[in-house]
């Protein structure tokens, strides 16, 4: 019997580890109609299982975590930082709690509002590596584009040639992997569906969505092409995230080995 | 003669297709010092400096003015119920209740 439990423990153990890791930029809606000022939640997570919460910035030869390296939001241009708007809370996973982050931001005027976090490489001591995920999220006011296909130069990128934030149920998300500007070919690419509804009040994870019918539908696995371009067909409405593996340019962090990598999220709506 | 008649003629139909093309938008908002920013666009990026704005109240215009560079007009927040108006042209028009203007 105790063989049993034990080899279940290491299924679920083998499990958690397949699973992604992703940085998630929240806010309920990208698409608004005027403007107004936004709830954002930043967490580290796995947006379709909910297995685990990370606490952002964790290292391995401290207690303490390690702050946000940058958070800056980009209108017509126009680059604001937003390091000071974050206040650390407790984010409750179905699972677990973890340190994460919460703040508000005024997107008034008309246009992409661009958002870039770039949190502190994360240990995982599964791995025995960090990981560090820059992640871009766009909102946009009112409908007119402005910035969402800006490429930043950043060391891992994902520039989208689909608008992240008008997207048909059943359309596509087409997005290029970057590296300090410059495509990186056959990338790997993790797609996974936000299947939890967020609850802002709670700074909480609720119930699923849906259930995969087998472990492959949980963490989606492509490849870019030779130009670094990847098309993904998205069939339900909501937040899908986008994560390139390793792509970033630094692969080191504290004598560690770190994976790098760009992340995006877009936002389906359905026809009604 | 017939060179340039078709050259107009193509000409007025790109206009008229770039204009059809794309959907005009503006969006206001209350700046809290007493005025109202209103910004224009359209749905294809394309700048909307110079576009005609008209601030209506009481089915008068009462300020007549072009959006800036920056495809925007700032104006005093007038007193009571009022509508301002981008008007981008025919079927290009987008009209703003001054009671939806928010801060």
């Amino acid at each position: 019997m105790r063989k049993v439990y034990l080899t279940l423990a290491m299924s679920l153990l083998l499990s958690s580890t397949a699973w992604a890791h992703f940085q998630m930029l929240y806010t309920p809606e990208s698409a608004l109609a005027t403007g107004t000022t936004i709830d954002l939640r930043e967490v580290f997570t796995h947006p379709f299982a909910d297995e685990h919460t990370m606490d952002m910035g964790a290292q391995h030869d401290s207690k303490d975590v390690s702050p946000v390296e940058a958070f800056y939001v980009i209108n017509k241009e126009k680059k604001r930082d937003l390091l000071t708007t974050l206040e650390q809370i407790t984010w409750a996973g179905a699972h677990n709690s973890a340190i994460a982050y919460k703040s508000q931001y005024k997107a008034q005027r008309m246009g992409d509002h661009l958002f870039v976090l770039q949190p502190a490489p994360y240990y995982e001591a599964g791995e025995d590596i960090y990981i560090q995920q820059i992640t871009k999220m766009i909102v946009n006011v009112a409908g007119a584009p402005t910035d969402w296909d800006s490429e930043l130069g950043l060391k891992a990128e994902i520039v989208p040639l689909t608008k992240p934030y008008s997207i048909w149920t059943g359309s596509t998300f087409t997005g290029i992997v970057k590296s300090n500007g410059k495509p990186v070919p056959f990338a790997e690419v993790e797609v996974e569906y936000l299947n939890r509804a967020v609850n802002l009040a709670t700074n909480a994870m609720g119930s699923s969505y849906v259930e995969a019918p087998q472990d492959s539908f949980i963490t989606i696995g492509i490849k870019a092409d030779a130009n670094g371009q990847f098309t993904f067909g998205l069939p339900r409405a909501g937040w899908w995230g986008f994560c390139a593996l390793g792509a970033g340019s630094d692969t080191q962090y504290k004598g560690k080995e770190l994976s790098q990598d760009a992340v995006i999220w877009v936002q389906v709506h359905d026809m009604k | 003669m017939k060179k340039q008649i078709c050259t107009l003629v193509v000409a007025l139909t790109l206009v008229a297709d770039n204009a059809l093309a794309h959907t005009a938008l503006m969006s206001c908002f209350d700046e809290g010092d007493g005025t109202i920013t209103c910004e224009g666009g359209f749905s294809d990026g394309s700048s909307a400096s110079g576009v005609e704005f008209l601030l209506m109240q009481n089915g008068k215009t009462v300020l007549k003015t072009k959006l800036t560079e920056y495809s925007e007009v700032n104006f005093k927040k007038p007193t009571g119920a009022y509508q301002a108006v981008f008007n981008a042209g025919e079927g290009h028009k987008v009209y703003v209740e001054g009671k939806d203007i928010i801060e």
